[in-house]
């Protein structure tokens, strides 16, 4: 089994699309929560969002490409280029005719679908742009790093709402791992900031009015946010022998099933997914330092949650440090997984916990220590990313540090 | 007591009990009312009545309408609710 190293990281965040300036934001708790723009709000009852803001395509892409691009594809494959230019890797033919890409995503190409949509239901027009299947299908996005990248390997989409992005990254590890690949470009991608899926998920009923607060009493609900992590993963021994910088080493990976509730997160399938993950790991629950959460700013996650991590690390939970990294980038959904696993290995690589934004007030059924507001400087050996996504779908993958 | 009556029917139907279990004093949360019945049962009556619920799952069981918190716990306390929305659309229709 190959050791699996992660070498390369390139986000398109809320708070910034340079791997400084997203980390700087999130030790700092500076949120990208903010007034929706660019889009109708009338029909609206929140009108917040963590939306990347500042990301013009034309700075990336010639106008030929862009017709072929939603921007939940535009994320993804910006992100996969700084990651590849991050892991300073050059791919050779060679490589690229082996190399993964493996993406997760939740809803597809959602702005192609709203504007559609609007111009049939609303303006009555007669046809629609030729490309818009190819812009709007849930493969786009990792089709389109492929094209981008010269990828030829195994490349597909995962998607498990808001467990994709985490699952596609412990899948791309898997692979690296048992040898099936030398080297991956995965994370996550999302772009459903639409005034259709706005107003689905108004219907939930959980979007916060004001701002999103983790594991906090006065919580209020989630905010939906955007944006997209891609990595590098390949095996450590090819890491070390071409000198590429080495954020963190991946160590293992869980999943698990509910079958239980359709929306609300069960304790138990849960902490089966943590424990998988650490046994895979080989890492006991009392070598694990820090825990980014899944941390969604509900009343249902943050309970459970807190719940499933009592379960899975029984009495070393007392010195666990835990923290939400939502309160400044949303809930992105597909791309969630894939921004939190990039502050954890951040973490690791920078030895310091990013705090949990926006935390005002304890809540007695959130009882562990959710590094408020402040970030710590603390020695992490291991680290563990969560994600637990609608249809009680579970991933977490733990990371070693490098 | 119309409103009463459409919103028992209309908790009932959506929790599938019979309707002579829900006194005004019955709690949603007795009868096993979860967030997802909750959430369609508040979409039941939205539609049924043509009025927005300002209800939010974080927000528990509490509803703020015009700045006042309002209980949203009974069937009474539902009925109530849904009879200061209807008298606020009233005013504003009679007044627009």
């Amino acid at each position: 089994m190959n050791r699996v190293v992660v070498t390369g990281i390139g986000v398109v965040s809320p708070i910034g699309s340079s791997r400084d300036a997203f980390w700087s934001a999130l030790v700092e708790a500076r949120s990208g929560i903010g007034p929706i723009e660019g889009i109708p709000t009338d029909l609206f009852t929140t009108r917040i969002a963590a939306q990347v803001r500042d990301f013009d395509p034309s700075r990336h892409f010639d106008s030929k490409r862009l017709a072929l691009l939603d921007r939940f594809a535009q994320f993804a494959v910006v992100a996969a280029r700084a990651a590849v230019a991050d892991a300073q890797l050059e791919l050779t033919e060679e490589m690229a005719l082996q190399a993964a890409a493996i993406v997760g995503n939740a809803t597809g190409g959602q702005n192609s679908v709203d504007d559609g949509y609007y111009k049939v239901y609303w303006q009555k027009s007669p046809r629609l742009h030729p490309l818009i299947i190819p812009r709007l299908m849930s493969n786009a996005a990792v089709s389109q790093v492929s094209m981008d990248l010269g990828i030829k390997g195994p490349t597909f989409t995962i998607a498990s709402a808001c467990s994709s992005g985490t699952h596609a990254i412990g899948q791309a590890f898997q692979m690296v791992r048992t040898g099936q690949v030398p080297i991956a470009l995965t994370g996550g991608t999302e772009a459903c900031l639409t005034v259709g899926t706005i107003k689905c998920w108004e219907a939930l009923r959980v979007l916060s009015a004001d701002t999103c607060r983790p594991f906090s009493k006065t919580r209020s609900g989630l905010v939906l946010g955007e944006g997209a992590a891609m990595f590098v993963l390949e095996t450590r021994e090819h890491a070390m022998a071409r000198g590429a910088p080495i954020y963190a080493e991946l160590l293992g990976f869980g999943m698990s099933a509910d079958a239980d509730d359709i929306t609300a997160i069960n304790p138990d399938g849960a902490a089966r997914a943590m424990r998988s993950a650490l046994t895979d790991a080989k890492v006991n629950p009392e070598d694990v330092d820090y825990v980014n959460a899944h941390g969604t700013g509900t009343a249902l996650n943050d309970k459970g949650e807190t719940a499933a991590l009592r379960i899975a690390f029984g009495a070393s939970a007392e010195h666990l440090a835990v923290s939400s990294s939502k309160g400044v980038l949303g809930h992105s959904l597909g791309a969630a997984g894939a921004l939190e696993f990039a502050a954890t290995a951040l973490a690791l690589h920078h030895q310091t916990m990013p705090p949990t934004a926006n935390f005002e007030e304890r809540d007695p059924d959130c009882d562990l220590d959710y590094v408020p507001n402040t970030a710590r400087n603390a020695p992490i050996q291991n680290a563990m990313s969560s994600s637990f996504a609608f249809g009680g779908l579970n991933a977490v993958l733990v990371l070693g540090r490098a | 007591m119309e409103v009463t009556d459409d919103v028992r029917s209309i908790i009932a139907q959506s929790l599938k009990i019979p309707v002579e279990r829900l006194t005004p004093d019955t709690r949603l949360d007795e009868l096993g009312a979860e967030s997802l019945d909750v959430i369609e049962i508040v979409f039941g009556l939205e539609e049924k009545f043509d009025i927005s619920i300002p209800f939010k799952a974080d927000e528990g069981t509490r509803v703020t309408i015009s700045g006042e918190e309002m209980e949203f716990s009974t069937v009474s306390d539902v009925a109530n609710i849904v009879q200061r929305l209807l008298a606020a659309k009233a005013k504003t229709k009679a007044s627009g």
